[in-house]
């Protein structure tokens, strides 16, 4: 390290939903050389901080220009979709939403194809939930529902639970009892407690079956009988029972799980305390949902073509793709973090990116505006997945701050009309 | 210099004691001033009735808990879409949702468009004010501020159970600062922290939390000393313990009694002026509240009216919200919010069929009519609780038409009606300064706002011009012309400008000892660094605190 380095204390890590605000950021020579307190997962989000030297994907046209050019495309098209990527900040996820709803667009996020079947069975039912804090001074039974955070969210249990001291935890681990359940090959992790086996088809009967035992009558036949009861004698007996599941590895075949579980959430208040902890990948994911439900109503998968917000979960971007339905895109974010299947199907259509390593091609565009993460280059706010939210500051510049871009796009589109 | 003269309108502006003149009102850089030259362009209201902005003194409108009710309520979005106004300011409009918890636009427009220029939101947990701060920045026109929820904060009971009344003061100081809240709000003292600990009903104002000494009395105590002593603009603002209980007009009453000669804001009061027993009888007990607020110059209310029709409620107390949400069946979200608070939403319809909607429509009816001083019991359904803010116009007319107000009580479901006050006649109309007064001059002075609520020099320039109709619910739903800050918002009933509101927050001081605990705190008991916890940016100038 050279005489010249700095440390930024207190960095919000976006490498995944935990949102560790506590990272100690060292800086030397305009490069990030080291993550303190952070895991392997978020130490490769922060990288180096380095972007690409290119601005506009291998042109060098003025900024303006390239803005004029995605208005114009984005104005011409028919029927045009704003895709929301990770690692923006909730100012540019506003301001790429205020793009939308100018153009009559259809608005769609990451989330429609990854957590939807969560946040649709909570529009039905509801959910039971308590923040990570909560969690973490208070639950005295953890569920770990066919995840084990090691590998997706590294330190939630050492930061989180069941690992730390809290309130009502005075001796960390030694208070608390960890379940896991095993759902075929999803598992629970390895140090647990108590461990509870079932196959992917038993699941949904499973779950049936503790919650009909849970309200004190016994629903399945004896094998599944017997797990049932030891788990719902379990989640009896605690203080606060949390279940963790993690929205972003659904079921290999959707089975109802997510719906099973915050219903079972909810149920356990009836005698104690319980909620449900649903996991979500980094780069600000809950801040998409979040956002575009204060401005819109919705958290997904809007459409604003006839000039209101409608709700068009079962007909987001995929299906859309699919038929031919968009014929122009503006993906904003990284696009390198997008879902493989929604790459591939904006393959044939007119796309311009506006994110963080656009120029470096993970999206075929014809039009690419490089800009910074959230959290890295760019200050904001970012929401943790219990939709807390939290800090984010600039450690190192950015080429262009994304939410102004997108703010100047609005002014461009403004400035040629309105949408024939 | 933009500069306006409002010409022959009938002012009705009670804090200077004008009711109905016909005189001209001088706006010059958006404020109101004494005089303007001849030359001044002029606003024609003749025949019009002037009052000044409509300030919403509780509702529910930028928040965590608000967007989570947001995003539990497709179904009413879809049912109400909101296409995006035709504005001439230059501004990009937007389009939105609305159903009773509209998308953040929309609220803005919504509340313009009836002569609302103020809105505070009345239940900000801590930790989320940032989102807070960005909603508001998303709710155009409007100026905002909101309440943060401090009755059922771990560090403040820690405080209260070490008799660290001084640091408790400190901290009530330290959290309004770096939230950048305008009001102390306490929800269910010590009831939420018990509902978490599966405590699920607060029997009296002694009952312990947790520590033997921290109880909900001394919760409310030490919350309203720290209020005046800290030069608050606003008292504490208290959602009494057992919302919506039958008989709980005991832990009302009991409640006000404790804080008897201390500055205190008493919020949603129908929902809290229950007699009867629990599981058994349900009857008014608005006459025994409304006495005692009558008799007690320091003590101030709104009332939570109870509007029929579709409803959210929403609200840092979980523990009702479990409540409500066995009884009818209907979804339901409890989040508990790390060592500050807790949230509950489940969306309820309030039906004239229904006997205890029906007593509840009555409870908040009589509190205002036999509430003898306007000034200390003023409008608000808790929107989106009792009603959504949209319901104001309809709530007026009752107010102001006894024929009309009969007329509907006839209709209600009579079960639990027996023997209150408006079954047996209440004759009262209130007259168009009381309801001046009720929605704009009255909350502006519980609030301390000295610029707002009235329409002499040196006040904001927001103002509503409502064109004369005989039903008042058309008269007010419907202004001709709403001025914000100068600017001409609504101009003959349509929206034509949206400017940025501004944000009302104070910054009180603290003594910088009380870091050093707060910090070992945080560091054992946190999910979230204390150096990431105050809000930063803030704009606008904070109000002023300390002693007057």
């Amino acid at each position: 390290m050279s005489g010249a380095a700095r440390i930024e204390e207190n960095a919000t890590c976006l490498g995944c939903g935990c949102a560790c605000d506590d990272i100690a950021v060292v800086i030397d020579g305009g490069r990030i050389t080291e993550a303190r307190n952070a895991c392997a997962l978020g130490v490769r989000w922060f990288g180096d901080g380095s972007l690409p030297g290119a601005v506009l994907g291998g042109r060098t046209a003025a900024i303006e220009d390239a803005l004029g050019e995605i208005a114009t495309m984005l104005r011409a098209a028919r029927a045009p979709l704003v895709y929301l990527a990770p690692d923006l900040t909730s100012e540019a996820q506003r301001a790429a939403i205020a793009v939308a709803d100018q153009l009559r667009a259809f608005l769609d996020s990451f989330t429609s194809s990854t957590a939807g079947e969560g946040i649709l069975a909570a529009q039905r039912r509801g959910r039971a939930s308590a923040t990570l804090g909560e969690i973490r001074n208070r639950a005295d039974v953890i569920v770990f529902w066919a995840v084990d955070p090691a590998a997706s969210y590294p330190r939630f249990q050492t930061r989180y639970a069941p690992i730390p001291v809290g309130i009502h935890l005075p001796n960390g681990r030694k208070d608390r009892t960890v379940i896991a359940v095993d759902v075929g090959g999803q598992r629970g992790p390895d140090d647990a407690d108590v461990r509870i086996q079932m196959t992917a088809e038993e699941e949904p009967l499973f779950l049936a079956s503790l919650r009909a035992s849970l309200a004190g009558r016994t629903v399945g036949d004896a094998p599944i009988v017997a797990r049932v009861t030891e788990l719902a004698t379990r989640l009896n007996r605690a203080k606060y029972a949390v279940i963790v599941t993690d929205a972003e590895s659904p079921p290999p075949v959707p089975n109802g799980r997510a719906d099973a579980l915050i219903a079972l959430s909810q149920s356990l208040n009836a005698t104690t305390r319980g909620s449900l902890c649903t996991l979500r990948a980094g780069g600000n994911r809950n801040g998409a949902d979040t956002t575009l439900t204060w401005q819109t109503g919705f958290p997904m998968a809007v459409d604003f073509s006839r000039g209101v917000p409608r709700y068009q979960p079962e007909d987001a971007t995929l299906p859309r793709l699919a038929r031919g339905a968009i014929d122009a895109a503006l993906v904003v974010g990284a696009a390198s973090a997008i879902p493989e299947n929604v790459v591939k199907a904006l393959g044939g259509v007119r796309t311009a990116v506006i994110g963080p390593r656009a120029s470096e091609g993970a999206i075929s565009a014809s039009i690419r505006i490089d800009t910074g993460v959230a959290g890295i280059h760019e200050s904001g706010i970012a929401f943790r997945l219990d939709d807390l939210p939290l800090p984010l500051r600039a450690l190192l510049p950015t080429p262009r701050d994304t939410a102004s871009l997108l703010k100047a796009l609005g002014t461009a589109i403004a400035a040629q009309g309105a949408r024939a | 210099m933009t500069q306006l003269r409002i010409t022959g309108g009938a002012i009705h502006d009670p804090a200077n004691g004008v009711d109905g003149d016909v005189r001209d009102i001088c706006i010059s850089d958006g404020r109101i001033v004494a005089s303007l030259p001849a030359d001044a362009p002029v606003l024609n209201a003749s025949g019009m009735v002037i009052m000044a902005g409509g300030i919403d003194i509780h509702a529910h409108v930028a928040a965590s808990s608000v967007t989570l009710g947001r995003r539990l309520l497709p179904e009413e979005h879809t049912l109400d879409p909101a296409a995006a106004p035709a504005l001439e300011d230059g501004t990009i409009p937007r389009s939105g949702t609305g159903g009773t918890v509209p998308s953040t636009f929309t609220t803005g427009y919504r509340y313009a468009g009836l002569g609302y220029t103020t809105v505070f939101d009345a239940a900000v947990a801590p930790v989320s004010a940032r989102q807070t701060h960005a909603e508001f920045d998303d709710t155009p026109i409007i100026d905002g501020g909101f309440f943060t929820l401090l009755g059922n904060d771990e560090y403040l009971h820690r405080q209260i159970a070490a008799n660290e009344l001084g640091r408790a003061k400190d901290y009530v100081a330290w959290i309004l600062k770096s939230t950048g809240a305008y009001a102390i709000k306490v929800v269910n003292p010590g009831g939420v922290e018990l509902w978490k600990r599966n405590v699920r009903e607060v029997k009296t104002l002694d009952d312990p939390v947790g520590a033997s000494n921290v109880t909900p009395r001394r919760i409310l105590e030490v919350l309203a000393s720290a209020a005046i002593d800290l030069g608050l603009p606003h008292p504490v603002h208290i959602h009494c313990n057992n919302l919506g209980v039958a008989g709980n007009v005991a832990m009302t009453l009991e409640s006000m009694r404790a804080l008897e000669g201390r500055r205190a804001h008493f919020t949603h009061l129908q929902f809290h002026s229950y007699g009867g027993e629990r599981g058994k009888s349900w009857s008014s007990a608005a006459r025994q509240v409304a006495e005692y607020v009558n008799s007690h110059p320091e003590v101030t209310g709104d009332v939570g009216q109870v509007m029929f029709g579709d409803a959210t409620t929403l609200t840092a107390d979980g523990a009702v919200e479990y409540l409500l949400h066995t009884s009818t069946g209907r979804k339901w979200i409890n989040a508990d919010i790390e060592l500050e608070t807790g949230c509950g939403i489940v969306p309820y319809t309030y039906k004239d069929k229904a006997a205890v909607a029906s007593l509840q429509w009555v409870v908040g009816l009589e509190l205002f009519l036999l509430s003898t001083d306007p000034w200390r019991m003023v409008l608000s359904t808790d929107h989106p609780n009792g009603g959504s803010f949209m319901s104001y116009p309809d709530l007026i007319r009752l107010l102001m038409d006894r024929a009309y107000r009969d007329a509907k009580l006839k209709s209600v479901n009579q079960k639990m009606l027996a023997g209150s006050a408006l079954a047996d006649g209440i004759a009262r109309e209130y007259t168009l300064n009381e309801i001046a007064i009720i929605t704009r001059a009255g909350p502006a002075r519980q609030l301390g706002l000295v610029h707002k609520g009235h329409l002499g020099a040196g006040a904001d320039a927001d103002i509503t011009i409502y064109s004369r109709d005989a039903n008042f619910a058309k008269m007010f739903s419907t202004p001709r012309f709403v001025l914000k800050a100068g600017t001409l918002v609504v101009e003959e009933g349509q929206l034509r400008r949206a400017p940025a509101g501004k944000r009302i927050y104070v910054q009180p001081g603290y003594d910088d000892s009380l870091m050093r605990d707060l910090g070992k705190y945080f560091e054992a008991y946190s999910a979230i660094q204390l150096a990431n916890y105050p809000v930063t940016g803030l704009r606008d100038t904070p109000m002023p605190t300390g002693a007057a």
